[in-house]
């Protein structure tokens, strides 16, 4: 730090400065601007933009979507992570590079994929129309976009914490005489959970927010299949700035509280991995 | 009564333990002894359960265990880095394995938890239930680790590397009272160590591993006094070492006899072990080897003086009494070697 103040602070200033110009031009003027934009014809046409019915629906859509891939990408990446840092099995750096595979994939060919598997034309089209089974431009779709392009959050958080941690806490725990469920439950589960809830919000946030392979695969439906962001960008074609900005104005909020909850993780998380260093 | 009987395990291409066969005496304190990868932590979680042997069976009083799991054989487990839960108050540490029973065997919340106090005032830590592991000293969290594993009774109690972690002055001082420890509440304890002093300064016997098999089983008296082979010799306590040739039973080095009071091997290359203190020095007479001073420091009551002898590369290291002058460096010493042992080596000297 004393070197730091010798070496000309002139030169740090202006670095500080010019990250927080950047800051503020990237991000602070784009999230005024929607709030600005937004609430130009006055907090009644907001409100009114959120109430609408098609709005509601994509909220209720974008609210089921995630009720459904979170604990799902919970399950999996406490599963995979598990197996991964715990155990030793042929194909587990086949396993670990399948889970990055979203994070190196663009969600657009993520959703033409699916599109592909189980669209009219696909793979499995012609079986899934002889079964009545409509999975594109329908909710299973969607659902199934967000599943791909969220599964690595919980997992990739867990993978390196658990390997870590070892498995000494685990056997310590069975030589006590507790079941695997109880050893789970009580030494594995707290051991993961600021890691845990850190994925748990990233995930969330994305599923949320997720825009490029959901818009293949949901045919933009109105009220039927339409999640926020795509609701969004539809009012936005269609000039309707004070709704698509009012409907972003949402997610832009949700983008904060994540922020809020992450930093308070990432604090509490430091502070027991702090704490728990010998 | 523990019974290992030819216990193999493989990990991989790599052969952890070889055909091991063992017993354990009731209220015994045994080390297993060895460097690393000797296979003493193997052997140790297969007796606990936490491994499984490819081979070979493990029998706890007659009964055989070998495909239980760790929670039915009522062992006390220590892990080596303790694996104390950290996220719980060291009470509820201790208090772990009552509180995990099945509602039929779970003693009440009270019960559980006077329990957990009294187990923490016998490792001297009474007043302390309420911290987390993260507050307290190694020496302290080794002794919540020992808690926590006679908190479920166990008929058993293994250590892995109990002390490894400490350093050394806690070392001694829990050293000492885990030996009272195990006397006192008339446990069975077998413990992995891989340092001979604390092997042979605890346990009622010491078995010697290397490379996967038992080198020797013995008192610390036995192992010390007669190493069944040269990689017990070489392992356990100071050994020099001299390559000798046996002709008519009787040890040469170099062509000359050496006087010595051994054990008997046949004809042929061999070499002669013997302990520092096993030596005393004489004059020019036959019989004598003699040594190049090239070094000499104070240990405690005696000097140790360091050597050449021509002929070997190895410094040879000896112990002359302190009440004695100190032999200056650069002079000459005649050596008398008043015991020794004997190996075959099959290498010529």
């Amino acid at each position: 730090m004393i070197d730091d103040r010798k070496s000309g602070s002139g030169g740090r200033y202006a670095l500080i400065a010019l990250a927080i110009a950047f800051l503020a031009l990237f991000l602070m003027l784009p999230l005024v601007a929607v709030f600005v934009e937004a609430l130009s014809k006055g907090i009644a046409a907001y409100g009114a933009a959120i109430v609408e019915p098609d709005a509601l629906a994509a909220i209720r859509l974008t609210l089921l979507v995630v009720a459904i891939s979170v604990p799902l990408n919970i399950v999996f990446g406490i599963a995979a992570a598990w197996a991964i840092a715990k155990f030793d099995f042929p194909g587990k750096s086949l396993l670990i590079s399948f889970i990055d595979l979203p994070f190196s994939v663009s969600p657009v060919v993520a959703g033409l994929i699916y599109v592909l598997l189980f669209g009219a034309q696909g793979w499995l089209g012609p079986w899934l129309r002889a079964h009545d089974i409509e999975i594109i431009f329908a909710v299973p779709g969607i659902l199934l976009a967000t599943i791909f392009v969220t599964f690595p959050f919980v997992a990739r958080e867990l993978i390196p914490l658990m390997s870590e941690q070892g498995r000494d806490d685990e056997e310590a725990s069975l030589s006590l005489g507790a079941s695997g469920f109880q050893t789970f439950w009580r030494v594995t589960l707290p051991n993961i959970r600021w890691g845990l809830l850190y994925g748990v919000l990233l995930c969330n946030a994305r599923a949320m927010g997720e825009f490029g392979a959901v818009s293949v695969v949901s045919g933009h439906l109105r009220g039927l299949t339409n999640t926020m962001p795509l609701h969004v960008e539809i009012l936005y074609n269609e000039y309707n700035f004070v709704a698509a900005f009012a409907v972003a104005s949402l997610l832009a909020l949700l983008a904060l509280v994540t922020l809020i909850l992450k930093s308070i993780v990432e604090w509490r998380f430091d502070y027991h991995r702090g704490s728990a260093g010998h | 009564m523990i019974g290992v009987h030819g216990i193999s395990k493989r990990f991989g291409t790599f052969r952890a333990l070889d055909g091991i066969d063992l017993e354990v005496r009731e209220g015994e304190f045994l080390a297993l002894l060895g460097p690393s990868g000797s296979g003493k932590t193997t052997l140790l979680r297969i007796i606990a359960g936490l491994e499984f042997p490819d081979r070979g069976h493990v029998e706890f009083n007659g009964e055989d265990v070998t495909g239980l799991k760790v929670a039915d054989r009522k062992v006390g487990f220590v892990f080596q880095h303790y694996a104390l839960f950290k996220h719980m108050t060291v009470a509820d540490n201790v208090a772990f394995g009552l509180s995990v029973r099945s509602r039929r065997l779970r003693p009440p919340k009270a019960k559980i938890r006077a329990r957990a106090a009294e187990l923490l005032d016998l490792v001297q830590l009474g007043g302390l239930g309420n911290r987390y592991p993260a507050q307290l000293s190694g020496g302290q969290r080794q002794r919540v680790a020992l808690a926590r594993a006679l908190a479920v009774e166990p008929q058993l109690l293994l250590l892995d590397e109990p002390f490894g972690a400490l350093d050394a002055k806690v070392r001694k001082e829990l050293r000492r009272w885990l030996r009272q420890l195990h006397s006192q509440m008339g446990l069975t304890s077998i413990f992995v160590t891989h340092d001979q002093e604390e092997a042979l300064e605890l346990a009622d016997r010491v078995v010697v591993m290397d490379h996967g098999t038992i080198e020797q089983v013995g008192t610390p008296e036995d192992i010390y006094m007669s190493p069944s082979s040269a990689f017990v010799s070489d392992f356990v306590g100071e050994t020099n070492s001299l390559p000798v040739s046996v002709v008519d039973g009787r040890a040469q080095f170099f062509d000359r006899a050496i006087e010595v009071e051994s054990n008997r091997v046949a004809d042929g290359p061999a070499r002669l072990d013997f302990r520092p203190h096993d030596v005393s020095v004489c004059d020019d007479q036959p019989g004598c080897l003699p040594m190049l001073v090239t070094g000499i420091y104070r240990r405690g009551g005696e000097w140790r003086v360091e050597g050449e002898v021509t002929g070997i590369d190895r410094a040879l290291e000896i112990d002359v009494s302190a009440t004695e002058t100190p032999p200056e460096i650069g002079t000459r010493l005649g050596l008398r070697i008043n015991r020794a042992k004997l190996f075959t080596t099959g290498v010529q000297p």
